[in-house]
């Protein structure tokens, strides 16, 4: 089965051209092609696994070529693919976190005129991600990567009607290809000092590759520039600010791609290439901080947030800072567990939204809902245990995930690190228990009819649901976890860690900060015993600064958005249209002058006419006289 | 004859360059067409000349055959002159400038 | 003092000062007598030179015919009247005046270069005009210039009947009120086309 690992890109790929094409003729039968597409990929994906699993450990990996593509001078591009235990794993999360959202989008998306592009546009985004996640090379790494940002763009403006939704895609893609850019000049430069784009030869053991000739100063470049690229696609400060108000594309595209794999490519990007961040430090080390300081950022925003969708917007943000904590602290198997569990229980959550939305008849402001539960239980339950997973309350999979981060953060020595790591889990905890008793308990605050929503986007839900409960038995223990051993090869042995803090006693931490978090969050949310709206009144600037998340946009908006918007007008409107406009109706305008004074001989008297003949009859006879 | 001919030559100079000033600078259609008579008179008498010159007729010849011309020229052009005037109700050179930008 | 010398020095001024005149004068009328003035002058220059056909005919057609066709069609137009001299053209004058005298100058030296001092046979009136003027005249014109003879009379045939059609009263475009009135008062005079 492993030679035919193609297939599993292909399929989708397939399905979005049938949809491109015949989509309006499908009408709802659209939908179930693009899932049951989704779904034999899947089935392909375990099939390749089994075929990996078969192989012993060191030599899991396949690569297959499928073309060559282009030759230039030295470089030479060929289509290959790549199957080792990293890309099976994002491969398995794609096609099956993608497999459900798509089943759950023939309802959600029912009745929408444009039904058959959006699952188009889906398989699409399927296709890309996994070519990202399959490429032996940089360069198809970059095709997938920027295909993925297409698809985001889309799909995010996919109510392209509504303003909101068109600016949020541009935004999207303007702020990533800030990123890309970045990415693009390190995918040249591994090319131009490190002789080549494919993973083989350039993601090699550090010790072949340090040395005289190449100073570890190219490689702080060029994993910094990488990491510009994962910055961007994966929402870290300071690129962040597209992943708020890309909620308002539907609910499955945030949870598909803003949750559970596009935003993940980033991490991916750094774990596959985590050999150059190790050789040179400092990237590393820029990443952790990065890390730390975005998940703290983003949880404090996630508390002051009234959609539903935002909330969860920032949460991911916050666990994409978490991912990239862990692998600033080389801890890549942790990181890429943290990614597979999140993809779980955020999908699980983004559902859930998109469900209590469809049961409300689209409301997404938490001030009016309440006591939810009552009207839908089934999303109520399922929304409760993603919310559990992420507080990190045993024994569901988040708190695996988590757990092992903050652990190997304080036993790596990295206490300041910890701590932080620590209260931003407290945040996290506080913020989703905050959304939580809102939404499904206390009093009754809807303005609409409420009902639970139909089977096809429940049983979704549970599918996921089990995926949160279950998942962390992946990885058990950062050291002899499933995953972590599966991702072993690729990945690096995991280093014991003996400082810091008896591994229980951080468990015990973690675990009842968690529960302090949810413990406030009852009392003030969910008990009714304290006004909130009133606290909100009383602490109204603070609750301002978190719901415009810290006014980066604001920033970005006066520092950035305005002095090239004042440029550009500068540039249209004078040097276009006046001087270079100017210019060209000058020309114009010379020859009509031209004219103008010309036709000024034509006066109609004889008598000038008269003149003009003696004046050429005199100088005939001057001619002749001098001849003469 | 005892003048030289370069005399009545230079005369027929001056009575032509005096005719053309007058082609020029007049308003009046009638009395341009006056001047113009004067310079085909001061030709005529450049002919002459050359003729007792050369000291044959050809000369004179030429002047009798120019003076006829010019009378049937002058009915042609008092024709038109007076066409003219119909319309314009004036014989003002300057008033018939329709072809003017 | 040879008498064709008197002739010529007395004559000359004369000559130059009517045609100035012609130019200054503001009544057209007084123009066109001081053209005659002018035209009698050179009848007696034609005189001089051994032409007196010449001379006849100078005063019986241009002075006799043609100036008095000119004198009609100034009464007829009631054109005599003043006319302004104040010139609207910048520069015309003085661009006249100087060309002007640039081309009687280019005239004089040309004619000094060529002609210089000659003044003519001698015997001018006995043997080219042998039998009289207008016989010898005659002898060249219906001899060897018997074409153009030909041609320009069939010119003046043309140019007689070209003024009578030129001279017609036309049907011009009129208004309503112009066509009325003409109903009410009757065809007037002149020939139809």
């Amino acid at each position: 089965m492993l030679r035919y690992a193609w297939v599993v890109p292909a399929l989708p790929l397939v399905g979005a051209a049938v949809n491109l094409f015949f989509g309006k003729k499908l009408d709802r039968w659209a939908g179930v092609l693009a899932s049951a597409l989704m779904l034999a990929a899947f089935a392909v994906a375990l099939a390749v696994l089994a075929d990996l699993l078969a192989l012993p450990a060191e030599e899991q990996l396949h690569v297959q070529h499928l073309f060559d593509w282009f030759t230039v001078g030295n470089l030479q591009v060929a289509a290959n693919l790549r199957v080792d235990p990293l890309s099976i794993t994002m491969m398995l999360v794609v096609t099956g976190v993608g497999a459900v959202i798509h089943v759950y989008s023939i309802g959600y998306m029912d009745g929408d005129p444009r039904y058959g592009r959006f699952f188009s546009y889906m398989n699409l985004f399927c296709f890309f991600m996994l070519a990202l996640v399959m490429a032996e090379s940089f360069l198809f790494l970059y095709l997938g990567w920027e295909g993925v940002g297409l698809c985001s763009y889309l799909l995010i403006g996919f109510w392209f009607e509504r303003p909101a939704a068109a600016s949020a895609a541009k935004k999207a893609f303007v702020v990533t290809r800030i990123g890309d850019t970045f990415m693009l000049i390190g995918i040249v430069l591994v090319f131009l000092r490190l002789g080549s784009l494919e993973f083989s030869r350039v993601l090699v053991e550090p010790g072949s590759l340090a040395g005289p000739q190449r100073p570890s100063g190219v490689y702080t470049i060029i994993a910094l520039l990488l990491f510009a690229g994962a910055v961007g696609k994966s929402a870290q400060i300071p690129l962040h600010t597209w992943l708020p108000d890309a909620m308002e594309g539907p609910t499955p595209v945030s949870a598909l791609i803003h949750a559970a794999t596009m935003v993940t490519a980033g991490v991916y990007l750094v774990a596959r290439t985590h050999v150059l961040f190790e050789i040179s430090g400092v990237a590393l080390t820029v990443v952790l901080v990065v890390g730390l300081l975005t998940a703290l950022y983003a949880a404090t925003c996630a508390l002051g947030q009234d959609d539903i969708k935002r909330v969860l917007a920032y949460s991911t943000i916050s666990q994409l800072g978490y991912m990239f904590f862990a692998l600033g602290l080389r801890a890549y198997a942790a990181a890429i567990f943290l990614l597979v569990t999140h993809a779980f229980y955020k999908a699980l959550m983004f559902l859930s939204a998109g469900s209590v939305m469809h049961g409300l008849e689209g409301e997404i402001d938490l001030k009016k809902m309440g006591a939810l539960r009552r009207a839908m239980p089934v999303t109520a339950a399922m929304f409760s245990i993603g919310a559990l997973a992420i507080a990190g309350v045993p024994p569901f999979s988040g708190f695996f995930s988590k757990d092992q981060i903050l652990e190997m953060a304080n036993r790596a020595g990295y206490t300041l690190a910890w701590a932080v790591a620590l209260v931003a889990a407290f945040v996290s905890a506080l913020y989703i228990a905050r959304l939580i008793f809102l939404a499904f308990f206390g009093q009754d605050r809807t303005e609409r009819r409420s009902h639970e929503s139909p089977p096809v986007m429940t049983i979704p839900l549970a599918i996921l649901a089990v995926g949160a409960i279950f998942g962390g038995l992946l990885g058990l223990s950062a050291a002899t976890g499933r995953l972590h051993v599966f991702l072993g090869p690729v990945l690096g042995e995991v280093e014991e860690h003996t400082r810091g803090l008896p591994a229980a006693i951080l468990t015990i931490l973690s675990v009842s900060v968690a529960v302090a978090a949810i413990l406030v969050g009852w009392f003030v949310y969910g008990s009714g015993r304290i006004d909130w709206l009133a606290l909100r009144v009383r602490l109204a600037g603070l609750h301002r600064f978190l719901a415009h998340g810290w006014y980066v946009d604001e920033v970005y908006s006066t520092g950035l958005v305005a002095p090239a918007k004042a440029g550009s007008a500068f540039l249209a409107y004078v040097v276009d249209s006046r001087w270079i406009d100017g210019a060209v109706n000058a020309v114009g305008q010379l020859f009509q002058w031209g004219a103008l004074a010309g036709r000024r001989v034509q006066t109609g008297l004889v008598r000038n006419y008269g003149l003009a003949f003696l004046i050429g009859v005199v100088a005939v006879f001057v001619y002749v006289g001098f001849r003469l | 004859m005892r003048t030289p001919i370069s005399y009545f030559v230079a005369l027929s100079a001056i009575l032509f360059a005096i005719g053309t000033v007058g082609v020029l600078v007049r308003k009046n259609a009638l009395v341009i067409f006056m001047s113009v008579e004067l310079q085909l008179n001061a030709v005529n008498l450049a002919l002459v000349a050359f003729s007792r010159m050369h000291g044959n007729l050809t000369g004179q010849v030429l002047a009798f055959l120019s003076m006829v011309v010019a009378a049937a020229e002058v009915v042609v052009g008092l024709a038109i002159i007076v066409n003219v005037y119909r319309r314009l109700h004036s014989a003002n050179v300057d008033d018939a400038s329709l072809l003017r930008w | 003092m040879a008498p064709d010398h008197i002739v010529f020095w007395v004559f000359a001024p004369i000559s130059v000062g009517s045609a100035v005149a012609v130019l200054v004068q503001r009544n057209a009328v007084h123009s066109a007598l001081f053209l005659i003035v002018n035209f009698f002058t050179l009848a007696v220059f034609y005189l001089v030179l051994g032409a007196p056909f010449l001379f006849a005919v100078q005063i019986i057609v241009y002075a006799g015919a043609i100036m008095v066709l000119f004198l009609f069609v100034i009464m007829l137009l009631g054109v005599d009247r003043d006319e302004s001299l104040v010139e609207r053209l910048r520069g015309q004058r003085p661009m006249a005046i100087l060309l002007g005298l640039g081309l009687a100058a280019e005239v004089f030296v040309t004619v000094r270069a060529s002609i210089g001092l000659a003044r003519g046979p001698a015997d001018f009136d006995q043997v080219v005009n042998e039998g009289g003027n207008a016989e010898a005249l005659s002898r060249v014109l219906f001899r060897d210039y018997f074409l153009p003879f030909e041609v320009t009379s069939i010119l003046l045939i043309v140019a007689a009947v070209a003024a009578m059609v030129l001279a017609q009263e036309r049907e011009r475009a009129r208004t309503r009120a112009e066509a009325e009135a003409f109903q009410v008062a009757g065809p007037g005079g002149g020939v139809r086309t």
